[in-house]
């Protein structure tokens, strides 16, 4: 069964180790390290915990072009971080840069907004930076080893109830079937003569606004769709047990759950 | 003597709920990165996203609070980098975001009836809600943050209050003539408080009050101006739309919600 990523993109984890350990190992790897980043202190742990996380991704067969499409996203978080810093917050440390932008002289007094750069200001956006990336790294690693029926399986068998179970894979679904409808109601109004190259910025957002109500009423078909196709297998909301394929545990889930957990706990010493 | 059918909570909920919040967290993120307000990881000075839940809260009652509340924790967790407590308080500015228009309609026992009958009115009164409301912000800011310095702080502070209160109303009147009254009048009433309310939850949870802020307290204003002007934009212009084209369905379809979970 593809993964969420492959759903999205046709790309997936190839590493066959990683791809055939238990649905439960799975959802905790990404799990133990979106708690690390809770646990980050200081700018060396934030880097430690990217790095550990991206060798995972590597290991796991993550294809890095998958990761390539995230630079703008990182890039842009990035810079904004670093601007807010920079305008908004005057950070105690070394002065490395100093400037009035700009000073107005009131009845009362003068009115001085002064952007500084300090070096901790510097060191606070570099955790700021490292923690984002780690995350992004963690929810790639995840939507690129889970698939849909990995994450209810993986669910039931850490005692969760059915509904939740199911939410929470049809959320995922959700993400990819709206990604598939954009695209269809993209394609219709490229078909109607919209020519999303030469268009402008501001008219291709309100294109994109005008593709909400098609996008909305899709919503509801499929909600109809999902719920009734649900109900007519009998399940309900409330089902305390629906029996399952259980999935023993192998030598090699007992190691990496120990791993990751024993990484968890060096993350909350260090 | 007619018998209340009792409704209860079925999957066509469940789901709608969980493909709504699927939707509203991709347009939240896309919305944060294309439209940042600066210094503030997923705030937008334009966020789409509050276009589903919102009318789902006038829909479908709190299925669309909860769908706006996990949409922002998640965009709290992915990719803005909060910590998941500080994410969990910040989320409320969205739950609140859709729960006060569907607390007013609720509450005054309005059947919403978003038929419009003068095209131009609902064309026209967005912008002079939206704009009227932002300059009324900008004046109090000025206020707030330069007003003890006096002139000419003061000067734009008078004029914007009075300008920004007469473009608000002008937009309340013309709201009014879109169709049904008690429906728009409750909607633009409701838009112009969550915008506020939520603004004032999620500037001051990102910056003043959380643990800990993930911002410094600096940040409130540019944040709260930039969170309440973006959504007083897209909850009249996009939200209306919805509102006004899929309304009727929501109610054919049976998913509309009278109370607040049935």
């Amino acid at each position: 069964m593809p993964t969420i990523l492959g759903e999205l993109t046709g790309f997936e984890a190839k590493n066959n180790v990683y791809m055939s350990l238990h649905p439960v190992i799975k959802i905790l790897v990404p799990l133990f390290f979106s708690l690390d980043v809770l646990l980050i202190k200081n700018i060396y742990s934030a880097l430690i915990l990217v790095l550990l996380v991206f060798a995972t991704i590597l290991f796991a067969g993550v294809p890095l072009r998958i990761l390539k499409g995230f630079l703008i996203l990182i890039t842009s978080i990035s810079i904004f971080i670093v601007l807010s810093f920079i305008l908004f917050t005057n950070v105690p440390g070394n002065k490395l840069f100093e400037y009035t932008l700009l000073q107005v002289d009131a009845e009362k007094g003068t009115l001085v907004w002064r952007i500084s750069l300090t070096d901790s200001a510097l060191i606070k956006a570099g955790i700021f930076i490292f923690r984002i990336l780690a995350m992004i790294f963690t929810a790639t690693l995840f939507v690129a080893t889970v698939s849909d029926r990995d994450i209810v399986w993986g669910l039931r068998d850490l005692h969760l109830p059915l509904g939740f179970s199911v939410a929470v894979s049809l959320f995922f679904r959700g993400i990819s079937l709206f990604l598939e409808d954009f695209k269809i109601i993209r394609e219709a109004m490229m078909s109607r003569g919209v020519d999303f190259e030469k268009t402008s910025l501001s008219k291709k957002f309100m294109l994109y606004v005008n593709a909400l109500i098609p996008l909305v009423s899709l919503m509801i078909n499929r909600s109809y769709e999902v719920s009734l196709a649900l109900e007519s297998k009998g399940i309900s909301p409330w089902t305390k047990s629906k029996r399952h394929r259980k999935l023993a545990l192998k030598r090699v889930d007992l190691a990496v759950f120990v791993l990751g957990f024993a990484q968890l706990l060096i993350f909350g010493v260090i | 003597m007619t018998a209340q059918v009792k409704r209860k909570i079925t999957w066509m909920h469940i789901v709608t709920f969980v493909f709504a919040t699927a939707v509203a967290y991709v347009l939240a993120v896309v919305s944060s990165l294309i439209f940042p307000v600066l210094g503030a990881p997923g705030v937008s000075a334009l966020y789409v996203a509050a276009a589903i839940y919102v009318p789902l809260g006038i829909w479908m009652g709190m299925w669309g609070a909860l769908a706006g509340y996990f949409s922002c924790l998640f965009l709290g967790l992915y990719p803005s980098g909060y910590t998941l407590l500080q994410s969990i308080v910040w989320s409320f500015a969205d739950f609140i975001e859709a729960f006060i228009p569907a607390f007013l309609f609720r509450v005054l026992k309005i059947d919403p009836d978003f038929t419009v009958k003068r095209g131009w009115a609902a064309k026209l009164f967005p912008l002079f809600i939206s704009l009227g409301s932002i300059i009324l912000l900008v004046g109090i800011t000025i206020q707030v943050l330069w007003g003890s310095l006096g002139e000419p702080f003061t000067s734009i502070y008078v004029y914007s209050v009075y300008t920004g209160l007469a473009l608000a109303l002008l937009g309340l009147l013309i709201g009014l003539l879109v169709g049904d009254k008690k429906t728009w009048a409750t909607y633009i009433v409701g838009v112009v408080l969550t915008s506020f309310i939520s603004g004032l939850w999620g500037a001051g949870t990102l910056t003043i009050f959380n643990f800990p802020p993930p911002l410094p307290s600096e940040a409130f204003w540019p944040v709260f101006v930039g969170w309440v002007a973006g959504d007083l934009i897209v909850l009249s212009v996009l939200s209306t739309a919805l509102l006004v084209a899929l309304t009727p369905v929501f109610k054919r379809t049976g998913l509309y919600v009278e109370k607040w979970w049935a």
